[in-house]
Parts: structure tokens; C-alpha cells; sequence
């Protein structure tokens, strides 16, 4: 196949669009009188090309999953996506003056409550890998034909992240997908650090695996060429580095410091429109974007559900983490649209259950916490995949930007986090996870499952596959006794009581370890008389607090909370959160006060106060009060 | 420091301009001092350090894990003391390393800026709603959330200080300067602002609410209803003694109000100093969903944290309070 040059008239109206979407990017930000045109311009031919030459899509239709995915990681550049969307004919072309108004949904930086737009972006250095996770979808799940695009600021090729998906990229041939880096030589408060130098990212392109292509970024023509050049290289994706001008047509501001950020100055701003526009030759010639080459179905949306029961009987012993291999194995013997990864944690993790019950369906994505988050999340755009991806809790730290920012992007992905707490034992603090629980509360959109042995675990991996936003699992290392009968039915935000009787004196709030601890110390209470109520959250986030504060009642208002967490933000302030507003309920927080050190894991739970030892003392403190 | 704040009450400056003043400022006498920034010197006014103390100054370009692990490295061995500068949420970048840093004994101090819904316009991505979340969970963590620029140079000064990981949480808005130059401030010391001996209600409220709180206390005298309104000044360690006998002294009754999401923030962080106590009735309001590009006014009468308590459906004129 040889590349055929574009038509004169084609390249004149590709240049054509180009200034108009300089134009409406002016327009735009001036409207609101805040934005970042500058950058816009900077990237005109690049989106101009591949809107309206490159990209196979029906504009009518951006979520169709047989189009060519596009994602505008450098996401301040948003006013020029929806002008190239306005003149796609998507956007009405009056919206486009609503822009960062409290109620157009063409927000300061893109987010899905526009169709054309599959994950959030303007948290710099995360579209890469989002991008990747698309890719991968689409070569190795989807097996189709649609084609990724991810454009990139040069400011933001400082975020390692970016590294960490060129690598996985190219580790994986993903030759579906093409980063466009707009290389504008200015950074937000001052030049990046490579300034010009293309020589210096065509190297590291290349090393990182990339088919690499140096470019004028604002030559319609070479762009197409490279372009298409992309498209036809097997085996390895390609990274377009294009040099552009920040402000590019823009008189007196084109490539000048301070300017990033900044709107068009009122008194400026229509001659530097005219100027453009007298740019313009045929401004009615429309360019319709090529359509797809073919149609993916839609995604199965049916709700998945575990083909057999949990075969776990009371009393068995068996790790969470565990637990969660099994039971991701069992999802994916349900359904194809289950996959998996893991950042090289899968024999401990137990991710590698699935893998090898399910191979093609897990991805490795070695140590690079935040690009498997980012790969989860392109894996389960537009509904194609539902992921479920682990690592140790305490590394989903982090990723926790880009936990945010799936929030942002209304993401349905599940991440399992093991080894929490102190109960790991000897490998020490730094492998502990112990502010997991407030760092995924803190989520506006995360179910927080925290299941205490291998049946509640299991049920906790099917309704996260079922349940929208994010959920986030916490598994732990050491075995534990099953204590739920198989045909145990779980629901999100309700709790279980799983000690009672009719002269609780205190209400026990325990979760995963702690929850054991618990029951040991009623067992142990209970030899001397004295009972208590037990109660197993399951969820943290919702929390049952109807539950909760319906047991406190009936133990004369008396909660202890104990945890393998620290004190803030985890169970204990979810409970304090939920009962707070409650007259007459007293609460008592056993939680890990400080950080640790390695030791037996018994010892630990000894030491942080958290054991059944500790919850039998604090029973007897309120029980003495 | 060598001289006291030189702002006077009334004058108007945002907290993040405090924050490099305040900087600069320490940087001119102690030579040790050092700042780094992550390509926003111009947001977090550490460009004004940059500017007078060049040699002292690093960028770290849009690198925020790099940029931590930086100042973790700096400060080792006391060989500097180190403010790392940067959007607040985006310190959520660098969560790991701050995690890990708390396990280095580092005592590494930070400034996050444009916090809440304070960056308006940019949308979500910008807005920092769990960062108080996330460094109360750190053992270690210090948090300063001053109101004003007095303030904000006084907690620069304490966190300068401090060991421990050290983080201020500072906001785009100007607001007036509402304590005198010569005001005494410490760590897990809360300044009650505004008082009087018929207060039914304390109102807590930090950096942009802490201004709507005391605008609300303006509106509220007029109708001869009378609020007690406190700033924290640090998150945590949290004044639990000043919080409790205020509230005792309103008859029980707090209402907080903060600029970041329900979770792990001040309002939790309130309850839990609270939770025991007897006969207190316990209102918070915070930011319940993500939020959306609007101006910043627009943004917190939606989310119900701004000025106007009274009109809010939800039950939290003073007089309908149990």
C-alpha cells in the first residue's frame, strides 16, 4: 500500500479548519473569561488532521464502540476539542460560548458528561495511559480494528506516568494506538524542560519502543503522512512528536512567555480573529469525518453472577486475598467481559488464579501502579471490559490521583488492595496499608467492601462487578476462618450482626482481622458472663448505619470500633459519622495510633492495640463506666 | 522570623499569596530554607521565593512524586529545611510518597494551594476535596489550614519548626486579614473569632468558609441571632478543648463547614474530638458530589458551604436546632 497525498482543495480545507478552530478557541475562552487558548492553537492542524482526515468515527454517535477513540490527555486544551466536535456538527455551535458556565456541561476541562469524551482528563500525564488500556481492548479483547489517538503537552511528558504507558505500550505492540505529542516548548509558568530539542524526544520515544515520527506540527501535509505511516506500522504503536508554536496565528503572542492560561485581551482579541479568518479561503467547504470500517456490537450489559455457590464451609481457613483469586476466577468463568491485571503482585495478590484459568484475559502490567489503574480504567470505557485490578493496598496510594480522576470520569472499575494493615506482619510499615480506608471514603463515587472471610469475599467480587463507580476491595494476608454458610446473601450497605443475644452490654464494630478479634473476644467475655453484639460492616462506604445505630440502642449506646487501620478516616470515622448525630451513643476507637514496625503479626495487633486482648480490655472499660 | 506579619486587618490577600510571602520571607534569614514547585509557581506564589532567593529555588516540573521524593531527599540529614509547593490535589499524586515519607521521619514541609472549590472555572480535576482526608491519615502529618495571611505566615513559620510532615492547605480567593500582626498562634490551637454571651450555636469553619462563617455571623446579628464562630488554625492536631467548652457554651450545639468532602475532613475530624461528649448536637456541611465548572460563588451556594446558612432547606437555623 502507498500513501497517497491528500487533494489541494483537502489540504486547503484541513488548514482552513484548522483557523477555525483557533477561532472558536478564541471565542471561547473570552466568553468566559478564562481558559487556555494558547495551547489551543498550538495543537489546531494536529486536531484539524486527525478530526477531519485520519479518524474513522460516526460524529453523530462518539460512544459508538466501533469508532476511533480519542483522548485529549493535555485536558486544558478542551476548548479546541469542542470546537473540533462544533464543527463535526455534534456541538451546536452557539453552546460553544458556554463554556465553564455553571450549567453547560462543556466544563474547564473535559469530563464524560460529554459523550465524545470516554475518561476525565487535567490531571496531567494520565490520557496515555487510559489510552493504553483502550488499545489493548481493542487488539487483544475486542479484536477490531478501531484505532486509539492521545494527545500530550510537552509540560506534561515530565509526569512519569506518561513513561510508565509508553513502556507497557510498547511491551504489548500496542500498534492500534498513536501518541501526538504537541510539543509548544512552553510549560505553564515557565519553558519545559526540553524545550525544542526533538531530537532529545524522538530519543526517548524511540528507546521507550515507539515508531517515531519528528514533525511540523502545523504542516497539514506531513501530518497526514505520518498519520498515515501510523496505520500502516505492525507491531509497535507510533509517537508522532510534532513542534508547534504555542499561540500559533496568533500575532505578537505565538511562542512568548506568560501567556499560558491566559484569554485573549478584550481590546485584541477581534483583530486577531480577523487575522485569521482572512486565513481562511473556503470556509464553507465542509470535511466529513471517514466512518468506521466496521460495527462492534454493543456491550452485554446482563449482569454477571457467579455460575456456583462460594464452596467454602464453616470453619474452613482460608486468606481473603485468597478468596478474592478463587472468586475472580469464578467471574470470569461467567462471563468474557471479565479481565484482570496486576502491578507483578499476583502471587500474593491471587490474581494469578485467574490468569491461569483465564491467560488472554490478564495483563500483567508489572511495577506501575498508576498505569494499571489507568489501563483498568481504558479497559472498562465504554463498557467494553468490566476490570478488576490488584496490587498490595497500601499501592493504590500510588495511583490516587488517578483514583480521583476515574471518579471524575465516572469509571466503573474495581481495584482489590491486600495486605492491609498490620496484620502482615514482618515485611514492615512500608508494605502496610493503613490510610487505604480513608483514601478510597474520601471518593465520591466508591463502594468500600472490606469482607471478613472467603464467602463474604466472594460475594463482595460479584456485586463490585455489578455495582456502577468505583469499588475498592480490602483483602488480607492471613488465614482466616470462614463464618458465613455458603448461601449467605450480601448486599452493599447492609451489615451483618453475627453475635447477639438479649444482654449485649457493648456493640463490636470489627472488620477483615479485627472482625475475628472480635469474635474471639466475645468468646472470650462470654466465659465470664458477659456478652456482646458483633457486627461485620461488610461495606464501609455506604456503612449500614441503621443497623449500627439500631445495635447501639439495644447495648445501651455502647460502640467499639476496632481496626487495622489508622484512626483517621477509616471505620471508626465512618462510624462516628453515622451515629454522630445521635443522641446518647458513646463510641470507643480502637485503631492503630502511630506507624509501625515489622514484627509477628499477633504480636502487632497486640502492640497497636488491636487484638482481642485490646477489645476485651475496652469492654471492660465501658462495661465499668 | 525576625519581624512580625506587616499586613493590617481589612486588607485583602489570598492565602496562597500569604504562603509566598510568608516563604520568601523566612528564606531572607535563614539560609537553609529551600522551596521547590511543580510548574505552579505562578498559582502557588512560589515564584515570589524564586524571585528573591533564585539559587534556592527548584523546579521540579510536572513531576509531583519526583518533586516529594526531592524534598524528602533535601531534607535529609537537616541538610535543608524544604517547602514543596503545589496545587492541593495534586498532591494525590504523590500519596505513596507521603506515606512514605511519615515512615522516613521526614520532616518535609508542603503547601497546597487552589484548595476546594476555590479554582472555579478549571472544573473538578483542579479541585482539592480530600487532601485533608488523606494527610490526616498520615501519623505524622501536621496540617495548618490558616484563614488569613497573618495566619498563613505564622503557620509557615510553625511548620518551619514542626517535625513531622508538615502541610498547608491555602486557597485562590482574596480575604481580608482578620487577625492582628502581633497574634499569638501555636500548633492545635483554635482561635475563637468572633463571640458573644449570647452565642447559640459554634460555627467551624477554615480558610473560604471560615469567611463565610463570619460573613453569616454579620447577616444572623441582624435578625439578633447570635453565632460563636471558631477557626481551627490546624486540622490536627485538632483543639478539642477549645471546640468542646465553646460548644458546651452554645448550649451543645456545632454546625462545621468546610470546603472539601464529607470524608476524613474537618467536619470528621470535629466529630471524632467530640463524638463522647454528652448532650451536643452535631450539624456538618461539606461537599457531598463531584462538582462541576461554575465561578466559585456559584459553586458553594450549590454545594451549601457558602454564606448562607439561613436559607438552606436543610434544618440548621439556629432556633429549629434541638
Amino acid at each position: 500500500m502507498s500513501y497517497h497525498k491528500p487533494d489541494e482543495k483537502t489540504l486547503q480545507a484541513l488548514k482552513d479548519i484548522a483557523n477555525k478552530l483557533r477561532i472558536h478557541s478564541i471565542k471561547e475562552t473570552s466568553a468566559s473569561n478564562s481558559g487556555h487558548p494558547t495551547s489551543c492553537c498550538s495543537a489546531a492542524e494536529l486536531m484539524s488532521v486527525l478530526f477531519f482526515h485520519t479518524m474513522r468515527y460516526k460524529a453523530q454517535d462518539p460512544r459508538n464502540p466501533s469508532n476511533d477513540r480519542f483522548i485529549l490527555s493535555k485536558g486544558h486544551a478542551a476548548p479546541i476539542l469542542y470546537a473540533a466536535w462544533a464543527e463535526a456538527g455534534f456541538i451546536k455551535e452557539s453552546e460553544l460560548l458556554n463554556l465553564r458556565k455553571i450549567d453547560s456541561d462543556l466544563e474547564g476541562h473535559p469530563t464524560p458528561k460529554l459523550a465524545f469524551v470516554d475518561v476525565a482528563t487535567g490531571s496531567l500525564g494520565q490520557g496515555l495511559g487510559a489510552a493504553c488500556g483502550m488499545a489493548y481492548t481493542g487488539k487483544y479483547f475486542d479484536k477490531a480494528s478501531y484505532r486509539v489517538y492521545c494527545m500530550l503537552g510537552d509540560g506534561e511528558c515530565s509526569e512519569g506516568s506518561v513513561w510508565e504507558a509508553m513502556a507497557f505500550a510498547s511491551y504489548y505492540k500496542l500498534d492500534n494506538l498513536v501518541a501526538i505529542l504537541d510539543v509548544n516548548r512552553l510549560g505553564q509558568s515557565e519553558a519545559a524542560p526540553l524545550q525544542h530539542n526533538m531530537n532529545a524526544y524522538k530519543e526517548r520515544c524511540a528507546a521507550f519502543g515507539f515508531n517515531t515520527y519528528v514533525v511540523d506540527g502545523h504542516d497539514v501535509e506531513e501530518l497526514c503522512k505520518a498519520l498515515w505511516h501510523a496505520e500502516q506500522t505492525k507491531g509497535k504503536p507510533t509517537a508522532i512528536v510534532a513542534k508547534t508554536f504555542k499561540g500559533k496565528g496568533l500575532k505578537g503572542i505565538e511562542d512568548q512567555d506568560n501567556w499560558h492560561g491566559k484569554p485573549m485581551p478584550k481590546d485584541r482579541a477581534e483583530e486577531l480573529i480577523n487575522d485569521l479568518l482572512s486565513q481562511i479561503q473556503s470556509p464553507n467547504k465542509p470535511l466529513h469525518p471517514q466512518l468506521p470500517n466496521e460495527n462492534v456490537a454493543l456491550a452485554d450489559l446482563t449482569p454477571i453472577h457467579l455460575l456456583t455457590a462460594p464452596e467454602y464451609k464453616i470453619g474452613d481457613k482460608i486468606s481473603t486475598r485468597k478468596a478474592y483469586g478463587v472468586a475472580l476466577k469464578k467471574m470470569g468463568d461467567a462471563s468474557p467481559r471479565v479481565v484482570a491485571m496486576d502491578g507483578d503482585t499476583k502471587n500474593s495478590t491471587f490474581s494469578d488464579i485467574f490468569k491461569k484459568a483465564h491467560p488472554d484475559r490478564f495483563i500483567e502490567c508489572f511495577i506501575a501502579e498508576q498505569n494499571m489503574v489507568s489501563v483498568a480504567i481504558g479497559c472498562a470505557t465504554r463498557d467494553r471490559t468490566v476490570s478488576f485490578a490488584s496490587t498490595f493496598a497500601a499501592f493504590f496510594a500510588r495511583a490516587y490521583d488517578h483514583i480521583r480522576m476515574a471518579a471524575i470520569s465516572q469509571s466503573n472499575v474495581n481495584l482489590v488492595g491486600s495486605h492491609c494493615g498490620v496484620s502482615i506482619g514482618e515485611d514492615g510499615p512500608s508494605q502496610m496499608a493503613l490510610e487505604d480506608l480513608a483514601m478510597f471514603r474520601a471518593i465520591p463515587t466508591c463502594t468500600v467492601f472490606y469482607p471478613s472471610d472467603g464467602v463474604s469475599t466472594e460475594r463482595a467480587v460479584e456485586l463490585a462487578a455489578n455495582t456502577k463507580g468505583i469499588c475498592f476491595i480490602r483483602t488480607s494476608r492471613p488465614d482466616t476462618a470462614v463464618i458465613y454458610d455458603a448461601g449467605e446473601k450480601f448486599e452493599v450497605g447492609k451489615a451483618k450482626v453475627v453475635r447477639q443475644s438479649d444482654t449485649d452490654q457493648v456493640t463490636v464494630i470489627g472488620a477483615g482481622v479485627t472482625l475475628h478479634e472480635a469474635l474471639a473476644a466475645h468468646d472470650e467475655l462470654a466465659k465470664e458472663g458477659l456478652n456482646i453484639r458483633v457486627i461485620d460492616p461488610f461495606t464501609i462506604k455506604p456503612l449500614d448505619a441503621s443497623t449500627i445505630v439500631a445495635s447501639a440502642r439495644a447495648t445501651e449506646g455502647r460502640v467499639i470500633t476496632v481496626e487495622d487501620h489508622y484512626k483517621e478516616g477509616g471505620l471508626g470515622e465512618a462510624v462516628l459519622s453515622a451515629v454522630g448525630e445521635e443522641p446518647g451513643i458513646v463510641v470507643h476507637r480502637l485503631a492503630v495510633s502511630r506507624v509501625p514496625q515489622s514484627g509477628k503479626p499477633q504480636e502487632l495487633l497486640d502492640m497497636f492495640g488491636i487484638s482481642a486482648k485490646s477489645i476485651v480490655a475496652a469492654v471492660r472499660h465501658t462495661f465499668a463506666n | 522570623m525576625p519581624s512580625a506579619p506587616n499586613y493590617k486587618p481589612g486588607e485583602k490577600i489570598a492565602t496562597c499569596k500569604g504562603y509566598g510571602m510568608a516563604v520568601a520571607k523566612l528564606g531572607r534569614y535563614n539560609e537553609r530554607v529551600v522551596a521547590m514547585d511543580v510548574d505552579t509557581k505562578n498559582f502557588t506564589c512560589s515564584e515570589i521565593f524564586k524571585n528573591e532567593h533564585p539559587n534556592r529555588f527548584i523546579e521540579c516540573y510536572s513531576a509531583e512524586q519526583n518533586m516529594v521524593s526531592v524534598a524528602t531527599g533535601c531534607a535529609a540529614r537537616e541538610r535543608n529545611i524544604v517547602f514543596a509547593s503545589g496545587l492541593a490535589t495534586f498532591f494525590t499524586r504523590a500519596y505513596d510518597q507521603l506515606r512514605m515519607a511519615a515512615i522516613s521521619d521526614s520532616n518535609i514541609n508542603l503547601c497546597g494551594s487552589h484548595c476546594g472549590l476555590s479554582d472555579g472555572e478549571d472544573g473538578p480535576a483542579h479541585m482539592g476535596l480530600e487532601d485533608m482526608a488523606i494527610f490526616r491519615a498520615i501519623p505524622t502529618a501536621t496540617i495548618f489550614y490558616p484563614s488569613d495571611a497573618v495566619s498563613t505566615e505564622k503557620a509557615v513559620e510553625l511548620a518551619a519548626n514542626t517535625k513531622g510532615v508538615c502541610y498547608i492547605r491555602t486557597a485562590r480567593p482574596e480575604t481580608a486579614i482578620i487577625y492582628n500582626s502581633n497574634e499569638d498562634f501555636h500548633v492545635g490551637q483554635a482561635k475563637v473569632v468572633c463571640q458573644s454571651k449570647e452565642d447559640q450555636v459554634t460555627v467551624i469553619g477554615a480558610g473560604m468558609t471560615l469567611h463565610e462563617a463570619l460573613a453569616a455571623a454579620e447577616q444572623l446579628k441582624k435578625e439578633r441571632i447570635y453565632i460563636r464562630v471558631i477557626d481551627p488554625f490546624t486540622i490536627k492536631p485538632l483543639d478539642a478543648k477549645t471546640i468542646i467548652d465553646h460548644v458546651r457554651a452554645t448550649r451543645g450545639r456545632v454546625i462545621t463547614v468546610e470546603d472539601h468532602y464529607y470524608e476524613g475532613g474537618l467536619g470528621e475530624a470535629v466529630c471524632s474530638a467530640i463524638v463522647n461528649e454528652p448532650g451536643f448536637t452535631f450539624q456538618r456541611l461539606a461537599v457531598t458530589h463531584i462538582p462541576r465548572s461554575g465561578k466559585m460563588c456559584d459553586l458553594l451556594k450549590i454545594h451549601g458551604i457558602d454564606l448562607n446558612l439561613f436559607a438552606l432547606p436543610r434544618p440548621l437555623h439556629p432556633n429549629q436546632m434541638k
